[in-house]
């Protein structure tokens, strides 16, 4: 490994490590991004966790994949997010960058930061599911699942910090929640799309959330993956010139 | 002392939209040396300091920062700056700010503990930046800053907010380091401060370098003398006293900014019979830069 690797691995571990120190010693923060969903999801799960759905898995298994798309996506939109927007506002992050930090770093260290969070979201939703009963899915589909949501937060992650770039840490949550919390009603990720509106099941497949949740179903049902694949990695191309581009702004 | 240059600025050229922000500045700081960059709002202080530390892309001229590219962060390695007011991480403690700089700077963490005793933070590891005085926190970004025996340092606003004896130890702190060949730009609105400390002062006024001298220099340039006294004359009486400049009045105590002196006091002690506290002295620093910036048609911020 040469000397400029070695520093840069050593760099993105005291940056996580600030990262992660930050969430642990102020965890009220985690109350919206952590609890909120895990409590709806114990909540739902005990209403309607035994039904059976149209493909023959448990709703309780399904809802680990969908509501487990909203725990994951709350994680990873908004602590990335607040925390870039916070530190723009303090000056932290221009004293980073005078310092000789890449920035790519730092963003690659919000997000790491950010995924045991959201696992741990995922692993409290599984466990609630089996404590219900109603879930069963093997280990390795579970497994699956988990790295195909957190790999498929990118995106969302990298809209998050363009918001995190140019808006205050208040501006930040309430424009990201703004966003999320239609577009999770709306792509099925708390209710089936099947008990919803006719115009609700068509919008669905317009937005990205919809394809993240269904590529996380397909983990434990089968089914297609590549267009969910493609408008992810589509969002992502977008998302990341969003971001770049809100940088710039927000550094001259 | 070594004359290296370890900041070098030539014809920097910057522009926003409509308003030219530097027009052709020269800028030297050399090792130990402390450099003053002073001037009113807008005169291009944050624009010229940003591009010297790689903040900005520069669109004219030429800079150099200890001999490299301020831009690569393999340079900036070799800058340690110090904001006016840098909001800490909440749950950052004084010791992880600290070993974060050494590891940024591509040091061991062991490295950051003789600069935490230099600095005299040795019992405050364990605590939060935030629940510190505001001296206290100065001294974690100062040794932020100087972590990496950076080859400049620049402070902007360093001392606003501390109390004199936690600026003289800042100070204290940076003559040290001064010694040992690091150059220091510092920006300031507190400018009978930098002629303490500064060896040069650069006046800059809309985007250009009014003034580049030691401060002695510049003040032994200005004609003006300034007289103070007790005095009930109205601020109007006096103003129309022959020479005078300016009139800064507090209750009975007035200053007077003069070119006449000597014509002034006459004048003063014939209309002024109880006039007390008489005293005459050479123009500050900060009369210097007023004038200069009056001169260049600046308008120059309370």
């Amino acid at each position: 490994m040469s000397t400029m690797t070695a520093t840069t691995a050593r760099v993105l571990r005291v940056e996580i490590a600030d990262d992660v120190r930050a969430i642990v010693r102020e965890p009220a923060a985690l109350f919206f991004s952590v609890l909120m969903p895990v409590g709806f999801f114990a909540l739902f799960v005990s209403l309607f966790g035994h039904q059976t759905s149209d493909s023959g898995s448990s709703t309780g298994t399904l809802m680990v994949a969908t509501f487990g798309t909203f725990g994951v996506l709350a994680v990873t939109l908004l602590n990335p997010a607040i925390s870039v927007a916070g530190d723009r506002e303090r000056g932290w992050l221009r004293a980073k960058q005078v310092s000789g930090v890449p920035t790519l770093v730092t963003l690659a260290a919000k997000m790491l930061a950010a995924l045991p969070y959201a696992l741990a979201v995922l692993v409290a939703m599984a466990v609630a599911a089996a404590l219900n009963g109603s879930l069963d899915a093997p280990v390795g589909k579970l497994v699956a699942l988990a790295a195909v949501l957190l790999l498929g937060s990118l995106p969302f992650t990298l809209l998050g910090l363009a918001v995190g770039f140019v808006a205050s840490p208040n501006a930040t949550s309430a424009i990201l929640n703004a966003f999320m919390f239609p577009a999770a009603v709306l792509s099925g990720l708390w209710m089936p799309l099947e008990i919803m509106p006719a115009f609700v099941q068509q919008l669905a497949p317009f937005l990205p959330t919809y394809h993240l949740a269904q590529l996380a179903v397909a983990q434990l049902n089968g089914g297609p993956v590549l267009v969910h694949i493609l408008v992810l990695l589509g969002m992502t191309v977008v998302t990341a010139t969003l971001a770049s581009m809100a940088y710039r702004r927000g550094r001259s | 002392m070594t004359m290296e240059e370890v900041l070098k600025v030539r014809g920097a050229r910057h522009r926003y939209a409509d308003k030219v922000a530097l027009d052709g500045v020269d800028l030297d700081v050399h090792a130990g040396e402390c450099v003053a960059l002073l001037g009113p709002n807008g005169a291009g202080k944050t624009t010229l300091v940003n591009l010297a530390i790689g903040l900005l892309s520069r669109q004219a001229g030429e800079i150099t920062l200890a001999g490299g590219d301020p831009r690569h962060a393999a340079t900036r390695r070799k800058l340690g700056v110090v904001q006016q007011s840098l909001g800490f991480p909440n749950t950052m403690r004084v010791g992880e700010a600290v070993t974060g700089a050494a590891v940024r700077a591509g040091l061991s963490r062991g490295a950051a503990g003789p600069i935490v005793a230099e600095v005299g933070l040795t019992d405050l590891l364990k605590q939060r930046v935030v629940k510190l005085s505001g001296g206290q926190r100065q001294r974690v970004q100062l040794a932020m800053a100087l972590v990496a025996d950076p080859a400049l340092l620049v402070l902007d606003e360093p001392t606003v907010g501390l109390d004199v004896p936690a600026r003289r130890r800042f100070w204290d702190l940076l003559a040290e380091r001064r010694a040992k060949g690091t150059g220091v730009l510092v920006t300031t609105h507190l400018i009978e401060e930098s002629a303490a400390v500064a060896d040069r002062v650069v006046v800059l006024a809309n985007g250009r370098v009014l003034a580049d001298a030691s401060p002695d220099v510049l003040v032994d340039r200005l004609p003006d003398r300034t007289v103070s006294a007790r005095t009930t004359l109205s601020g109007e009486q006096l103003s129309r006293l022959p020479g005078v400049v300016s009139v800064d009045r507090e209750g009975e105590h007035v200053r007077l900014t003069t070119r006449s002196p000597e014509a002034l006091l006459r004048c003063l002690l014939a209309e002024d019979p109880a006039l007390a506290e008489l005293r005459v002295e050479g123009a500050g620093l900060e009369e210097a830069v007023v004038a200069l910036t009056k001169a260049s048609g600046t308008v120059v911020a309370a």
